[in-house]
């Protein structure tokens, strides 16, 4: 693992995160909205997104962590 | 004796330039709406101020071709591909094995990012990866520099709609960035479709577990079955997730790209216009480094995304 390939995985995973929680709200909102089921999409769409968002993290940086 | 001096100027010189610096920032204070609010109308003439920017999101139809409407951020993408494509014709027209100045400061980019692509991929890889990466890095680059350009956004044309400008950077306009996005995963899928074949799906739809779990069912052990399908269902899940996140680094590629350079044209915008003329010139520096950063980030993001999609899941394993 080079330096480089360390220093853009940092670099993209603050936006994933942003970006996948941030999918998963306005998404679970937006189903809320059509199928008038206020809270419950929300949260479900709000938990999906965090798993994602870790999960996309943990790929992201598992080379690193095993230190190759 | 050595002359006395700095940056190879003598003093006198270099005193008299940064009063002449010091003294537009004066007047470009007080003609400014800031200095305004703060000291006062002056009654300094109307042209030492700058218009108050109406930044627009959507870009402006600027003509028609065919029907088919041609927007000033598409004329300024435009232009960057004539650019690159005659610098490079330029550029590569006499090569020598002793490179002239042009040529060995082309040849130190091209092989900085091939000493990149194959730092981060490999050698083999690094060969396959490197024309898709230079190609968005260098287009993301130029489109960023190319509207820093003085007067570039000042250049306004009659249309149907009124006055628009005639360009406008390419990367602010939210079409240009998911273009590069959709693109950058194509690439993605088919090169990792490419090299491990039908086994590059079994990322996303792994029923293999699974399956294995059900047929224990079959065979009655209780015990070892219910670890195999709990593991099967897991594996499945993943999958999908490893799924989605493809789909979320599109968006988080493009947005990323839009804000950054959306925000870099507004900032200096409105820097221009709180205090005219020489306060905007440390955020074109800024602008620049923004620039060249954001260039980096996405060719080496579809780099580091080519790289994890050929690696399978059993190199990843170990």
């Amino acid at each position: 693992m080079s330096r480089w390939g360390a220093a853009l995985r940092f670099i993209g995973v603050g936006w994933f995160i942003g970006i996948s929680i941030l999918l998963g709200v306005v998404g679970g909102l937006w189903l809320d909205n059509k199928f008038g089921t206020k809270p419950i999409l929300v949260i479900v769409g709000l938990i999906l997104g965090l798993i994602v968002a870790f999960y996309g993290v943990y790929r992201m940086l598992l080379p690193l962590m095993r230190g190759k | 004796m050595p002359k006395r001096g700095c940056l190879g100027c003598s003093f006198p010189l270099i005193i008299g330039v940064l009063l002449v610096l010091l003294a537009l920032f004066v007047v470009g204070f007080a003609a400014g709406p800031l200095g305004k609010s703060m000291l006062g109308d002056l009654g300094l003439p109307s042209w030492l101020s700058v218009p108050r920017p109406d930044p627009k999101l959507p870009a402006e139809v600027v003509f028609h071709i065919f029907g088919f409407p041609i927007t000033n951020s598409i004329v300024a993408a435009w232009i960057t591909i004539i650019f690159l494509v005659g610098f490079s014709y330029v550029v590569t027209r006499r090569m020598k094995l002793i490179p002239g100045r042009l040529q060995a400061a082309f040849e130190f980019l091209i092989g900085w990012l091939y000493d990149l692509c194959c730092s981060v991929a490999g050698e083999k890889n690094g060969r396959r990866f490197f024309p898709v990466v230079t190609t968005i890095f260098l287009f993301v680059g130029f489109n960023a520099w190319l509207a820093l350009l003085p007067g570039f956004g000042s250049i306004t044309i009659h249309t149907i709609n009124g006055e628009a400008e005639l360009f406008r950077a390419a990367n602010t306009d939210i079409n240009m960035p998911l273009a590069l996005a959709l693109t950058s995963f194509v690439f993605v899928e088919f090169f990792g479709l490419r090299s491990l074949g039908i086994r590059y799906l079994s990322k996303f739809l792994n029923f293999g577990a699974f399956i294995s779990g059900v047929k224990l069912v079959f065979k009655g052990k209780v015990k070892d079955s219910i670890f195999g399908l709990f593991t099967g269902v897991i594996t499945i899940f993943t999958g999908l997730l490893e799924g989605l996140s493809e789909f979320i680094r599109i968006v988080s590629l493009t947005f990323r790209l839009f804000g950054n350079m959306t925000a870099g044209e507004i900032l200096l915008l409105v820097a221009a216009f709180l205090i005219p003329w020489l306060f905007a010139l440390p955020f074109y520096g800024l602008e620049l480094l923004i620039g060249f950063i954001q260039a980096i980030i996405f060719g080496g993001l579809t780099l580091i995304f080519l790289t994890l999609a050929v690696q399978s899941h059993e190199e990843e394993a170990h």
